[in-house]
């Protein structure tokens, strides 16, 4: 089970690699067969990355919601199978290869940072024997994979000058992503308010869940209100992902408190 | 007057509320990285929420009163409207819970040893007095020796009559008129048997890291930690919580000079000097629980559950604006 793991880790990473490159062959070259093998590839990936998650589950012997390795594999599926839900409604594959980098580069830092996180059973700790923890764990992940997917299509509409991803499109899937961190951030007080007895306690994960939360509030409302949009409003979603990749590694790496789980 | 309004527009300006979420935002960031302990409790951190708080107020107390005039002008989108309204009205009374929980709230923390009964009016202000009486503390494990969950059985008594008996444990807090307590800390009293200076030979609860005097020598023991599973390779750590191999760790000095270092079983006779010999007996757990009144936890919850529901319809439920592009295959 553990050499399993391992091999659909790293079968995973490669599958979503070689998908980036592709899109970004194809996309250059225009070449259709290149795009075609990419979307396939990603929705390998799809099915690599689920079966990984069932895989955990049989090794924990509960649903993998705890540390961060597990955490990553509904990072990823989540932003993979919004990647696929997007691009057979938009009918384009610009964004695929920022997407699909994004994904390898996540499933990537389990093999680095996140080792041995996956091939052993480890059973919860009280403060996490909650159902709360389904809840909370979840609409993060559809959270961030919705600010990801947000990102993706951003870095495109910098990185080219004619592009057909439209700022309302952006808009719409980081308005999504916005809901699901509330959620987060409200499930996530109310079970504190359970477990540590306290519903805000400034730990660095809350604190820098409410910084992402603020810059994607101020997105909202520029966008909204005050009607900014092209290159500033890509550059803020980016910004926004760069602070959710920094909540989610930074917090765990460099700043230690009540969220320290792995 | 004209400054008034001028101050006015200014607090109850959107632009003005983008302002201060930056600052909060940079603020907190700052915070996190350096002296988060004392930086979010600093006056200018609260005032900082306050003004957001009173600029939020008064930007959703206008649209309120735009919202009518609005409505005739953009009859589809009164849904968006109303869950914005929602979700901004929500925050208020979120921040406005941790208002009353700064000036009201009360927290403490309380250490029972089993067997003991502490009267909870003299930690938390409260009307009417209750006490808290700790019948058992458990540490449940899993296979691995990990812990998988702290258990404290208590007996609420009034006046000396029981009224209620409870389970805390973590995830599983006691609400008992308004006050709630959680399972947060547990630790132990390591029991030691000697003769003491005055000759007799008695058995004493020992905190962690206390001295003990026998009677006979010039030493001194220092009851340094209990270590439920001790293993040499994991040196002053325990292996596991769980008691597999427990051990007292102990140090033994003369005139301030450390003599030795040893880890005695329980039950081991332990010589500290000529005809001179401690006995540790076992250990006597202890719970660490977080004693929580806070009057702003509702007002908190209400919020919370105005601003999910906010921001859920003005985000997703109502309708998009905008002209969709699409993209084609071809």
């Amino acid at each position: 089970m553990k050499l399993l793991i391992t091999v659909i880790i790293y079968a995973l990473f490669i599958t979503y690699l070689l998908g980036a490159v592709l899109f970004f062959i194809g996309n250059k070259s225009g070449k259709k067969q290149a795009l075609l093998t990419a979307s396939l590839l990603v929705k390998i990936g799809l099915v690599l990355n689920i079966a990984a998650l069932i895989v955990r589950t049989m090794i924990a012997g509960r649903l993998p919601l705890a540390n961060s390795g597990e955490f990553t594999l509904w990072f990823t599926v989540v932003t993979v199978a919004l990647y696929l839900y997007y691009e057979a409604k938009a009918k384009m594959r610009e964004a695929g290869g920022a997407v699909m980098l994004i994904s390898a580069l996540l499933v990537g830092s389990i093999l680095v940072l996140m080792k041995g996180q996956l091939g052993e059973a480890t059973p919860l700790m009280p403060a996490l024997k909650s159902p709360w923890l389904t809840i909370h764990v979840l609409t993060a992940a559809v959270a961030y994979a919705c600010f990801a997917l947000a990102a993706g299509l951003a870095i495109m509409q910098l990185a080219k000058a004619e592009t057909k991803i439209t700022d309302g499109t952006v808009h719409r899937i980081v308005a999504g992503g916005f809901v699901m961190l509330s959620l987060t951030i409200v499930f996530g007080a109310v079970w504190a308010e359970q477990a540590w007895g306290s519903y805000w306690s400034w730990d660095p994960k809350e604190t820098w869940a409410l910084i992402t939360w603020i810059i994607y509030a101020l997105y909202l409302h520029l966008h909204r209100r005050l009607g900014w949009k092209g290159k500033t409003a890509s550059k803020m979603v980016i910004a926004g992902f760069v602070l959710v990749l920094f909540t989610f590694f930074g917090v765990n790496y460099l700043l230690s408190g009540l969220h320290s789980y792995a | 007057m004209e400054i008034l309004k001028k101050v006015y527009r200014y607090l109850s300006s959107m632009k003005t509320g983008l302002v201060l979420l930056v600052l909060v935002g940079a603020a907190a960031a700052l915070g996190s990285a350096f002296l988060p302990d004392v930086f979010f409790n600093t006056w200018l951190f609260k005032l900082l929420l306050i003004i957001l708080s009173v600029n939020m107020v008064l930007c959703t107390a206008n649209r309120f009163i735009l919202f009518k005039s609005r409505l005739i002008k953009n009859s589809n989108r009164w849904l968006r409207e109303i869950g914005s309204m929602l979700l901004h009205a929500g925050i208020v009374f979120i921040l406005a819970g941790l208002l009353v929980h700064a000036f009201y709230g009360q927290n403490a923390q309380i250490a029972i040893r089993t067997g003991d009964t502490v009267d909870v009016s003299q930690i938390i202000t409260m009307k009417e007095p209750f006490s808290l009486h700790l019948d058992d503390f458990k540490v449940e494990f899993n296979e691995d020796g990990s812990p998988s969950q702290f258990n404290s059985y208590v007996t609420v008594l009034e006046n000396g009559v029981t009224k209620d008996d409870a389970v805390i444990s973590v995830n599983h807090p006691l609400n008992y008129r308004g006050v709630k307590f959680y399972q947060q800390s547990y630790g132990y009293l390591i029991k030691a048997k000697y003769t003491n200076d005055t000759g007799s030979e008695v058995e004493e609860l020992i905190k962690e890291g206390n001295f003990i005097n026998p009677e006979g020598t010039g030493r001194t023991v220092k009851v340094f930690r209990y270590i439920p599973n001790f293993d040499p390779n994991h040196g002053m750590a325990t292996k596991t919580l769980r008691p597999d191999n427990p051990r007292i760790i102990f140090s033994v000095y003369e005139n301030e000079q450390l003599l030795g270092v040893g880890a005695a079983q329980f039950d081991e006779r332990v010589k500290i000097d000529e005809n001179v010999y401690v006995v540790f007996a076992g250990v006597e757990p202890y719970t660490i629980l977080k004693a929580k009144s806070d009057p702003g936890l509702p007002l908190a919850l209400f919020g919370g559950g105005m601003f999910v529901i906010g921001v859920t319809i003005a985000l997703l439920a109502a309708p998009s604006q905008g002209k969709k592009i699409e993209g084609s295959f071809n």
